[in-house]
């Protein structure tokens, strides 16, 4: 018998904070349990699980249902495909990071795909308005508007029309106004 | 017949296109960008020609290289598949000053019914219904205000040599108006090469019914019933079927009828939609525009009607004659096509990219798959992010719905993000399943684009993903493939270095 102390992160398709879970493994029978503060709050499972490839398994219920599910790993995240829908877990970071919106309270704008600069609508120094157009970038084909998430003052623009950026990257920062001499 | 054609395009279509050259023993030729080199279009082809560049305009939107290519291996015809140059009347005026059949109307009738506006004037005068609209403008050009202020908001805010949902803006309140235009215009610039749009009235809900016709160089036109295609996201269909559960015989006759005035009053040659709007509550019909290409969604047409859309349109350009009467076309069963996506629906359909490290489609009776990727390749920023299309046929909606749902749970996709959750539930919804649904469905139904994961399914979920983080990561590492002769298969995309896994 296997028994396990673990913790994760789920990232999608909805994003949690960071579950502990205790598991046990004996003969292809894995059983799972959260552990949470109340009874209620930490649910588990028996199923029945078996390896069929290279990434790939079977899981059987309790209940009698089998699912069929797939896994891989991208980057530090761990892919799950079951019943036809995705999973994302990750192991649980120190601090919060690769946050997948455009920005964050800080008034730093991050490319939310990947894509091409089309045009920068503001420069540094420019006084901006919360939900001012300050960019537009392109993705397969179709156009992105990117808003100031704050109002404030341009203190770095950090890409160019015409450049190619990656997701995360940084495209701009904006300087709070209730923040003065940050320019 | 012709002996060796070019298809001028990428991913399914391009492969779906090569595969029916096939058939037909004539020989495929692909062309192909710097990011596609090994694609399944490449692959499926006889023979390929490389065109520089990466983007969309430096390949497959440059007609001298396409026309270069052409000449350069021989080829009699050019099938432009859809979207890229397909509805460009300027590339097929090059193919035919080249000396090359281009496989689609002739340049003359693209110019009239490619373009938005004139077509409305071709369908006005053959007495078929449209949508009001505006002159055709740029940015900062007048003509729009005045239709504005007459027509009132909301309107739409619409490219002249548009499609696909591409160039395409509803405006709200006169404010947004100047900066819609100038947005959709370099949208359309980008996508068409064409920056001009219009205004048209917003109609709200109706639903999006369209018919497929078939017109041969003498003149002789049918049509091949119709699409319902009201399942959209971002005005960009998601979801087709036929038959549409809105449309009585007597109307289907009256909407097929107005598609074969269009055409003929345009002398319109080979194969062709024509898009309505339809309100389903009073039976009202407004002719919307002839697309004048090989529809994406053209498979459903073919499921319930047994043939093949790109060999009739091989046969009709090459000269031969429909020998398809309208008595004949009597299509049987039900049929549904579900786009699948490269996109987060649940994150504003935000396009996702990375490597396909799983990909097996589902399988089973009455279910066609047209896939122009394969396990292993990268999906880029590049092209547009449709990854394939899953069709469904059964003698019965139910029952093809119920395949649908199945296929679609069964569909393997690791490495990048899809809308297959959204297409199932969407495809399992009460009101979908009614077929009482319009264009607002997604609109109605917020739900189904927010996820929603049972209690049950989210512990064996969290179970799963345990269990796996206890395996040795190399167990989820795909096996090469081993050949008969007990040598490691080689695939494209391996050779090229496109591999990324981690």
């Amino acid at each position: 018998m296997t028994a396990r102390q673990g913790g994760m992160r789920e990232i999608y398709p909805v994003e949690s904070n960071d579950f502990q879970y205790r598991s046990e493994e004996e003969e292809g029978r894995f059983t799972f349990s959260l552990e949470g503060d109340s009874e209620e709050a930490s649910p588990s499972v028996a199923l029945e699980v078996e390896a069929t490839g290279a990434g790939e398994g079977v899981c059987r219920t309790e209940s009698g249902r089998s699912y069929p599910f797939a896994w891989a790993w991208v980057g530090s995240e761990l892919h799950l495909w079951l019943d036809g829908a995705l999973y994302v877990f990750q192991r649980p970071q120190p601090r919060r990071r690769g946050s997948t919106s455009a920005t964050d309270a800080s008034g730093d704008i991050m490319a939310p795909m990947p894509g091409a600069v089309l045009d920068v609508r503001v420069s540094e120094g420019e006084r901006v308005e919360r939900n001012q157009v300050v960019m537009i970038m392109e993705s397969m084909k179709m156009e992105l508007v990117i808003t100031a998430p704050i109002s404030g003052v341009v203190r770095r623009v950090a890409a160019q029309p015409g450049q190619q950026v990656e997701r995360g990257m940084r495209l701009l920062e904006i300087a709070p106004s209730d923040a003065p001499g940050q320019l | 017949m012709f002996s060796k054609v070019l298809v001028a395009n990428r991913g399914e279509i391009a492969v779906r296109i090569n595969r029916t050259l096939r058939v037909m023993g004539i020989a495929p030729v692909a062309v192909y960008s710097d990011p596609d080199v090994g694609a399944p279009h490449v692959a499926t082809a006889d023979q390929s020609l490389a065109l520089r560049g990466s983007t969309a305009e430096e390949t497959y939107l440059n007609i001298p290289a396409i026309v270069q290519a052409a000449l350069d291996c021989g080829a009699e015809a050019i099938h432009p598949g859809y979207g890229f140059l397909s509805e460009n009347p300027a590339f097929a005026r090059a193919c035919l000053e080249a000396g090359i059949i281009f496989i689609g109307p002739t340049p003359e009738s693209m110019e009239t019914l490619g373009d938005k506006l004139s077509s409305k004037d071709v369908a006005l005068a053959a007495g078929v219904p449209v949508v009001p609209s505006s002159p055709v403008c740029l940015p900062g050009e007048p003509g729009t205000e005045r239709f504005a202020e007459q027509c009132g908001f909301p309107l739409l805010v619409k490219a002249a040599a548009g499609g696909g949902g591409r160039g395409m803006r509803l405006v709200h309140q006169r404010h947004d108006l100047d900066g819609a235009i100038e947005s959709a215009s370099r949208e359309a610039t980008a996508a068409f090469g064409d920056g001009r749009v219009f205004l048209e009235r917003y109609i709200a809900n109706p639903r999006h019914v369209e018919i497929q016709i078939l017109a041969d160089q003498s003149g002789h036109t049918i049509h091949l019933g119709e699409r319902e295609c009201s399942i959209q996201r971002r005005h960009q269909k998601i979801i087709e079927e036929t038959p549409s559960p809105a449309l009585t015989p007597e109307l289907r006759q009256r909407m097929g009828e107005a598609a074969i005035a269009v055409a003929r009053a345009a002398g319109y040659v080979n194969a062709g939609t024509a898009e309505f709007l339809l309100d389903s509550h009073t039976g009202e019909f407004y002719f919307l525009e002839m697309n004048a290409r090989l529809q994406v969604e053209h498979p459903v047409t073919e499921a319930v009607l047994g043939l093949d859309m790109v060999e009739w349109q091989l046969r009709i350009a090459s000269g031969q004659s429909l020998t398809l009467h309208q008595d004949d076309v009597r299509p049987q069963g039900h049929a549904i096509e579900c786009r699948i996506y490269a996109e987060d629906p649940y994150r504003d359909f935000v396009p996702s990219t990375g490597t396909l490290l799983r990909w097996r489609p589902p399988d089973g009776p009455g279910l066609r798959l047209d896939s122009g990727v394969s396990q292993g390749q990268e999906v880029s920023i590049h092209y547009d992010p449709m990854l394939a299309k899953l069709t469904a046929w059964a003698p019965k909606r139910e029952l093809s719905l119920s395949r649908m749902e199945t296929a679609l749970s069964e569909f393997l996709v690791l490495g990048v993000v899809t809308n297959i959750p959204l297409l199932r539930s969407v495809v399992q919804h009460p009101q979908f399943r009614s077929g009482n649904y319009d264009t607002g469905f997604l609109e109605w139904n917020p739900a189904v684009t927010r996820p929603y994961v049972s209690e049950e399914t989210r512990t064996i979920a969290r179970a799963l993903g345990a269990w796996a983080s206890g395996q040795s990561p190399d167990a989820a590492e795909p096996r090469p493939t081993v050949g008969a002769n007990g040598g490691t298969v080689s695939s494209p995309w391996q050779s090229v270095g496109a591999r990324r896994l981690p």
